[in-house]
């Protein structure tokens, strides 16, 4: 069957290889530079130029790596996270939400908790802040598993409450003193994460690269992760296998929520080291696309998470030369837009001039 | 009774900028696909319109072009989702953030410049006298007014037309119209099209109705709230309607109860809206006694003709 | 088995990761640090001077960044020195989004920029941090006095709501209830309500101001709708504290008159804005910027500006009766000699506990840190 019988057409692929995702992405991320040339060419710059510049000041110089890996860390967790429930079908779009209730779980403890430092304190620090996003997930998932509620719908009213929530607490009680903006005290030397060497980057990398290995590696040799893992090809025959979805459910949720929620701790203990009014800031939403990106594959997350957190801290590269700040998020967006549709090419084949006649 | 036509009319401005895209959103998903992008959409709406009345001082060609950069942005959109079968949470993601970056790019040039010119109130005749009704329905915008139309009109068209009933069966099962030699993409293209307009639409209700500026990001999340309760009406016009009301009502509410109620703190008031659309939400489709869910059948799954 | 002993291994493997991980704490980056020379006592022509400047938002956000982007520009035109070469000015830089303020500083930095402009109060710890590794570059922050080692400025924006506040209450005639439309409940926004209150106060000793929160940053809807609130009970003049023309437009539909706040809002609602309050950032940023050019500048400095930096714009002729405009300079001059002190005692807040005694004025630790709503505030936080 083809979709056009004109001079070319295209054919179904039969099976989809690891290589030609990886080459049809790379090609078309490319084409969306190319693209986005032509555009600040469009407005009075040379794309060579910029694009040089952020190669070798973001993704190339040591302190644009270190940098773009330290702000990959909340993507990368919100990012685990989602891929985690898509990979079931269920619409998690409350990573925003479920991020800002982990911070106020791990907040609470560290400013009011009692006084355990070092890494007894580190790890209830981030029990809790996994509890309060796994806590603020299930909200969603208890009436999606009891009742089918439309998960995406109540997931993503409650990121407004979450954050309505945390910049009460950080511009009323939570206050730092003499301070005026929202924010917090700096949370105790003894609760923060170390840096890796003196690069900067918090211990939080080795965390997400090992959840990530571990997520991956329980798709493949669990039968819990293997259920999460074929549910969103055929529902029909998980149900048939004898699947429980409601367990199912209620797992992914709390778990990508409970992600999601570390993705706060991560940020606050090992980046930030205060809590601050506003603090997701978009990782939730931006977690999503990654999620995409990387096919649900928790490995190429963490790859795509780093890139994505270059691309991001790559703006204040470029405006330094003077190209407005918008462009970078329109890269973004145009880099998508351009793998999205670079996937037709790996699910089909373009075939030309071959007359057939039925 | 001040009060009561203060709290109605303000529900009644609010709905409506929310409903112009959440019925074009329930028309696109009625047809089977779903468009996450309502915000980025909405701004370029916004902008588009507000540059052509600051450079052209005229409200009808304005909306002209806030129409125009909608179905252009619908093109793209169902390019991608019908024509490549591409992944629509993802593409529409896509959409949000190109349309935000785009939008705030190219309305550098008139963030802070006053158009004055927009939508502004048109009392009817007649009508407006009516105590208290005429005084919450007949003192709105023209935007307003159409909507009295829109809501009847669609919900007509979607369940007493045939057009209606092959639209349902597009999102429901769009293998059977195939077969039935309909043209299923065109008629997906038709739609996402189409609610791209009205997406647009809702952005000038931002930018020259309800305010009459340009600034980076100004529907603060309204695109999200229009996503959100497509699926709170299940896919029904009037239920939309309903629900919009609801939200904005809610909001005016916490503004007065401000006032009314000063001991409660005001971030209730703010969570308000939200947490009584996630709680009607929950007991308006949940499925208690297992009755049929209203969602399109084959929403955000792309329909390719070798797999039937 | 197979699977139980891979489980176990990445347990044990992740654990002591983990305590790995945690054990090693402060080890802080060891970058090599040069401190023999600072800042100060280099001289450089001023009009060589390379700026950054760091913003929220994106500078034409109609509100706080526009005016202090428009003063950034003002003072550089002033001190000659050329914008579109030696003025950098990075937009949406969220103050959340500590590796993206990192890596701008580092940028500017890497771009010769001798000063770097926060022009919003939630960079100051990031920027106080990175000043310990470029003590070479004069960082200048918007917000209270709280590092040495960076310079900080305000503006006394008490003065000219107090000016706002006493003129609404002059038009107010036959009532005493004015209205206000705040933002978040934060310090700035808390600061900005009760000087317009007491300056109401000033006017008319009976006067009360009704706030109505929007609790959110930017939200049209919320503004507007409390605008119209206020109007529906009965309120006819406003101040507000909000980045958005909404509030002013909302007036202009229903007949109310208000007072603009960040910019001049005139344009965007003539028929409603009777003045602004303006934020004029160029005294402060020229003399840093001065300093910093001949080498004389104190980083641990703190600038805390009243006066011309704290005005109101041009009255709008067609609504503000020259006497009352003659009234509010008369006023804005007693300020300015010290006659009359806008937070004098005797004050008491909205608990009825007595903030400044009789005879007593505020310190400008108090006064920058409000956390207390003037006595005819209603609908202040608990």
């Amino acid at each position: 069957m083809s979709v056009m019988n004109r001079k070319f057409r295209f054919e179904k692929r039969d099976r989809q290889s690891v290589l030609r995702v990886v080459i049809t992405s790379l090609i078309f991320t490319a084409l969306a530079f190319v693209f986005c040339g032509i555009v600040i060419a469009a407005v009075g710059f040379n794309p060579l130029e910029v694009y040089g510049k952020m190669l070798t000041k973001v993704f190339l110089s040591k302190k644009g790596i270190e940098k773009m890996i330290a702000a990959s860390l909340p993507l990368m967790f919100c990012g685990l996270g989602v891929a985690l429930t898509f990979k079931m079908n269920l619409n998690n779009i409350g990573a925003e939400g479920q991020y800002a209730i982990g911070v106020i779980a791990g907040g609470a403890f560290v400013l009011f908790g009692p006084e355990i430092e070092g890494p007894f304190g580190i790890l209830i620090v981030a029990l809790l802040s996994f509890a309060g996003g796994a806590f603020w997930a299930l909200l969603c998932a208890i009436p999606k598993a009891l009742w089918d509620v439309n998960e995406s719908i109540t997931t993503l009213m409650l990121n407004y409450i979450a954050l309505i929530i945390l910049s009460y607490l950080c511009l009323g009680p939570w206050k730092m003193e003499g301070q005026n903006v929202g924010q917090t005290e700096r949370i105790p030397k003894g609760l923060e994460l170390s840096d890796l060497g003196n690069t900067g980057i918090s211990v939080g990398l080795i965390w997400g690269i090992l959840i990530a290995v571990l997520i991956f590696l329980a798709y493949k040799y669990t039968t819990d992760g293997y259920q999460l893992s074929v549910i969103r090809y055929s529902p029909s025959a998980a149900k048939y296998a004898g699947i429980n979805m409601k367990k199912n459910i209620l797992l992914a949720m709390g778990l990508s929520g409970g992600l999601a929620g570390l993705a706060g701790f991560v940020q606050y203990a090992g980046v930030s080291h205060r809590i601050m009014e506003g603090m997701p800031n978009n990782a939730g939403y931006t977690a999503i696309v990654i999620a995409y990106l990387s096919r649900l594959n928790p490995l190429v997350v963490v790859v795509v998470s780093i890139l994505f957190a270059g691309l991001q801290n790559s703006s204040a590269t470029v405006q330094v030369m003077g190209v407005p700040t918008q462009i970078a998020t329109m890269i973004q967006g145009t880099v998508m837009l351009f793998v999205i549709a670079g996937d037709f090419f790996q699910r089909y084949k373009l075939i030309v001039n071959k007359e057939v006649d039925a | 009774m001040d009060l009561i036509i203060s709290l109605f009319s303000g529900a009644i401005v609010y709905a409506v900028s929310v409903m112009y895209a959440g019925i074009g959103e329930t028309f696109t998903e009625r047809a089977g696909i779903m468009n996450l992008g309502v915000e980025g959409i909405m701004l370029m709406g916004a902008v588009s319109g507000y540059i052509a009345a600051v450079h052209t001082q005229n409200l009808f060609l304005s909306f002209l072009v806030v129409l125009l950069t909608g179905a252009l942005l619908g093109l793209v959109f169902a390019f991608l989702t019908v024509t490549l079968q591409s992944d629509q949470t993802v593409c529409g993601m896509a959409m949000l953030v190109f349309g935000t970056g785009l939008s705030g790019f190219i309305g550098k040039g008139v963030a802070g410049v006053a158009a004055n010119l927009k939508f502004g109130t048109i009392k009817l005749p007649l009508l407006s006298q009516i105590p208290v009704l005429g005084e919450i329905f007949f003192q709105q915008n023209l935007l307003v007014y159409a909507m009295y139309f829109i809501v009847p009109i669609s919900t007509f068209y979607i369940y007493k037309t045939r057009y209606g009933l092959k639209l349902r069966a597009l999102g429901e099962n769009p293998a059977v119209l195939d077969a039935a030699g309909e043209n299923v993409f065109a008629m997906r293209y038709g739609y996402v099209i189409f609610g791209c307009m009205m997406i647009s639409i809702s952005g000038a209700c931002v930018s020259l109705a309800n305010t009459n500026f340009w600034s980076s990001g100004m529907t603060a999340g309204k695109g999200w709230i229009a996503f959100a309760l497509v699926a709170f009406s299940s896919w029904n016009p009037v239920i939309l309607t309903a629900g919009a009301l609801l939200f904005g009502f809610i909001s005016c509410l916490g503004s007065n109860l401000q006032i009314y109620l000063p001991q409660v703190p005001t971030e209730i008031y703010s969570m308000l809206p939200y947490i009584a659309t996630v709680v009607a939400f929950i007991l308006s489709t949940g499925n208690f006694r297992k009755k049929h869910t209203a969602e399109p059948a084959a929403l955000a799954k792309p329909y390719d003709r070798e797999s039937r | 088995m197979k699977k139980k002993l891979l489980s176990l291994l990445l347990v044990v493997a992740m654990t002591g990761a983990l305590v790995a991980g945690c054990g090693s704490s402060g080890s802080g980056s060891t970058d090599d640090k040069d401190d023999s020379s600072s800042a100060a006592g280099e001289t450089k022509a001023v009009e060589d001077l390379i700026i950054g400047e760091i913003q929220y938002s994106v500078v034409e956000d109609g509100g706080w960044g526009q005016a202090m982007h428009e003063g950034m520009l003002q003072a550089c035109e002033n001190l000659g020195i050329d914008t579109s070469t030696n003025l950098l000015t990075m937009e949406e830089i969220s103050e959340e989004d500590t590796a993206l303020v990192e890596s701008t500083v580092e940028e500017l930095v890497d771009n010769g920029a001798d000063i770097i402009f926060g022009c919003s109060a939630g960079y100051s710890t990031i920027l106080a941090e990175m000043q310990e590794e470029y003590p070479d570059v004069v960082f200048a922050q918007q917000s209270n006095d709280v590092y040495e080692n960076i310079i900080e400025f305000q503006i006394r924006g008490y003065e000219g709501e107090f000016l706002a506040g006493y003129m609404c209450a002059l038009m107010n005639e036959g009532s005493n209830e004015l209205g206000f439309c705040a933002s978040m409940d934060e310090a700035s926004v808390r600061t900005a309500l009760n000087s317009f209150a007491l300056g109401a106060k000033y006017a008319n000793p009976d006067a009360t101001v009704q706030v109505l929160w929007a609790d959110s940053w930017y939200d049209l809807d919320i503004e507007s709708q409390n605008a119209k609130t206020l109007i529906d009970n009965g309120i006819k003049y406003m101040g507000m504290e909000a980045s958005s023309p909404a509030v002013p437009q909302t007036c202009e539909e229903n007949g109310a008159y208000c007072v603009g706040y960040n910019i001049d809002m005139k344009d965007s609602a003539p028929g409603a804005v009777m003045t602004s309050f303006m934020w004029n950032w160029v005294p402060i940023f020229e003399d840093i910027m001065t300093k910093t050019a001949d080498g004389t500048i104190d980083i641990s400095a703190d600038y805390y500006e009243g006066g011309d930096c704290a005005k109101l714009a041009d009255f709008n002729e067609d609504l503000v009766p020259e006497d009352i405009q003659a009234k509010v300079n008369e006023l804005k001059e007693k300020i300015s000699s010290g006659e009359v002190v806008v937070y004098s005692g005797e004050l008491k807040d909205d608990q009825g506990n007595v903030l400044v005694e009789e005879g007593e004025t505020m310190s400008d630790e108090d006064i920058l840190a409000q956390d207390f709503f003037v006595d005819n505030v209603i609908g202040g936080k608990k």
